[in-house]
């Protein structure tokens, strides 16, 4: 009870409470503990929970794979792809370089810096590496060696450095990949949006609404609309509206050429600007949606997000939140 | 007669299988790309703000890039990044990119490679690539007290004590401007409230469209010069930095994308009515 509960409580409430009070506290040892050694602290938890998220994946996959559960074969594949990350990650350096030119393999690093000599009158061909000729390869090897013609990348750059095997595997295989996975919700979106996407009511329209204006006016596309287009089509839909609410023709024609004359007229006077009256300009609409309605709701969203923090984080440090020990 | 008939068709296409919609939203994508298109780009005032923010720094100044993405997002995020080093590297500063993403270190490398002859490029004079680290928000922390007590080397192994570039750069507080290019967790906001805010230093993001409506706050608040908001603003940024690249290539196919959504969404909500209509019709 006092190992599994109310010590780490504790810990939870003491390195909560220093690192809280760094903000309040003008001492130097606890603004230093707070800002280096706790940081410090979690980068090094964070670095040991990749390997606890690397065991989790493996015991999972590995369950779903032997007791042939559905879908098994993704299993399969996971699994290979993980020891193959792995084994290139850990064992396999994957960049030699000869100058400038980088190869995955020190075989193919030393195979480029041997020539084959094959001159007349000769046997047997004869390998140089730069003025030195060998009969034999291995010594040709063994010389580009000991001369220190090949650079291996060191361990732990090998996995960042430009051209390793490493690099290789990332750009040909998890790029493509997961910019695959990522381009397939274009497809979902169109899809879901024709489906479910419905001015079911004045909420959903308004919503229906924003989202059409934002996505017209965010691209280049939309910036070809001219603001009296969009008057026009305002005028069009609102006699559509007034047809379903008064259902009497004389009336949905006569504001709707109404509207039409008007529309014309200011548009005459005007010279038909293409950006103005800005209210009606797509590009300029969508960027007052962002900056002031968006703007607005998203401040309030964060500022609840920020007191919930603190909320929680106070629950935290007092011991009131005990979820992390799995209660 | 002939408004029924037609109404009938709406409802029968708005019932159509999705892997027409499929290939629909696949041609107004492929054909664009295929067959450029021009369209004229206009700049939004968030982008050139982040533009002039970029202007006001001093020339030759020390500027972090942060590299938080990964391929999923590198279509939005990597031409604004490349832009922005383009737009840092003319005017003469000092770059040291970060990582705050497994994944970034691979965008950075490959965003340099794009103007590495360009620029000619010269690492430890030009530009310092410091990689990643894993610990999120406590990255930036550490890098707000003391650079050197996150990164001891560099993404080469170089130990950065051993790199004249890093000289006097103790941490966040040595540079002129922090950007982060960022695609979600950990990246604008940790940015925001762990290095820009703490330590006063200027800073500005990249961020995918989706991001925007919930970055847009800092930007109104100053806590952020400007935004460059997922392709478009990259297309925008492009323009204004005069070197067109891959996101201005790639406004026709995301403007054609965005019409066909919409043309579905306003399709869909007709046959959606008719389909009521016609319901309340036959039930009564």
């Amino acid at each position: 009870m006092i190992l599994k509960r109310y010590i780490p409580i504790a810990i939870v409430a003491i390195f909560g409470s220093l690192t809280l009070s760094a903000w309040f506290i003008d001492n130097e040892t606890i603004e230093t503990f707070a800002n280096d050694d706790a940081t410090q602290f979690f980068d090094i938890i964070a670095a040991f929970a990749v390997f606890l998220g690397a065991l989790n994946l493996l015991k999972l996959q590995f369950i779903k794979f032997i007791k042939k559960q559905k879908g098994w074969q993704y299993s399969a594949i996971s699994i290979i792809s993980f020891f193959f990350a792995f084994t290139i990650g850990f064992f396999i350096r994957g960049a030699y370089f000869v100058e400038d030119k980088v190869f995955f393999t020190e075989e193919a690093a030393l195979e480029s810096l041997i020539t084959v000599d094959i001159s007349k009158g000769q046997q047997e061909p004869s390998y140089k590496v730069q003025e030195n000729s060998f009969k034999d390869i291995s010594d040709a090897k063994n010389f580009a060696i000991k001369q220190n013609l090949i650079t291996p990348v060191d361990w732990g750059a090998h996995v960042q450095k430009n051209g390793s095997l490493f690099q290789w595997m990332f750009k040909y295989i998890f790029s493509p990949l997961s910019a695959t996975m990522f381009a397939l919700l274009a497809f979902f979106v169109a899809s879901a949006s024709f489906r479910a996407f419905r001015a079911r009511n004045f909420e959903a329209s308004l919503l229906l609404l924003a989202g059409i204006i934002i996505m017209i006016g965010r691209v280049p596309a939309g910036g070809l609309i001219s603001s009296w287009m969009v008057m026009y089509l305002i005028v069009l839909v609102s006699g559509l509206y007034i047809h379903y609410l008064k259902k009497k023709n004389n009336v949905t024609i006569i504001f709707t050429l109404a509207g039409f004359i008007l529309v014309t007229i200011a548009g005459m006077i005007t010279g038909w600007p293409l950006d103005k009256p800005s209210i009606f300009y797509l590009p300029l609409l969508q960027e007052w949606i962002y900056l002031v309605p968006n703007a607005a709701g998203s401040t309030a969203i964060l500022m609840g997000i920020g007191l919930g923090i603190v909320v929680t984080s106070l629950r935290y440090i007092f011991g009131l939140e005990k979820s992390y020990l799995g209660e | 007669m002939m408004i029924r008939k037609l109404e009938n068709l709406i409802i029968k296409v708005g019932d159509v299988d999705r892997r027409v919609i499929f290939v629909l939203i696949g041609l107004a994508v492929l054909i664009p790309l295929l067959t450029p298109v021009s369209l004229p780009i206009r700049e939004t005032p968030t982008t050139v703000k982040f533009y002039e923010g970029i202007e006001e720094i001093p020339k030759g100044s020390k500027v972090l890039v942060s590299f938080d993405y990964g391929p999923s997002t590198r279509p939005e995020i990597h031409p604004m990044n490349v832009a922005v080093l383009r737009h840092m590297l003319r005017n003469e500063h000092k770059v040291y990119i970060s990582c705050l993403w497994p994944d970034g270190i691979y965008m950075a490398l490959d965003a340099l490679e794009d103007i590495s002859d360009e620029f000619s490029l010269k690492e430890y004079e030009d530009y310092v690539l410091l990689g990643y680290r894993p610990g999120a928000e406590a990255v930036i922390k550490g890098l707000a007290s003391d650079l050197r007590k996150v990164y001891t080397v560099d993404a080469n192994g170089k130990f950065i004590d051993d790199i004249e570039m890093m000289d006097n750069v103790k941490n966040l507080n040595d540079f002129a401007y922090i950007y982060s290019g960022s695609a979600g967790y950990p990246g604008t906001f940790e940015w925001v409230k762990y290095g820009g805010d703490p330590t006063g230093v200027r800073m500005s993001s990249g961020t995918t469209s989706v991001q925007v409506n919930e970055v847009i706050p800092y930007v109104r608040s100053g806590q952020l010069i400007g935004l460059l908001a997922g392709m478009p603003g990259a297309a925008e940024y492009e323009k204004l930095v005069e070197s067109p690249g891959i996101a201005i290539k790639g406004m026709a196919a995301q403007s054609f994308a965005h019409i066909v959504i919409v043309v579905f969404i306003i399709f869909g909500n007709i046959a959606f009515f008719l389909k009521q209509k016609k319901e309340r019709k036959y039930s009564k």
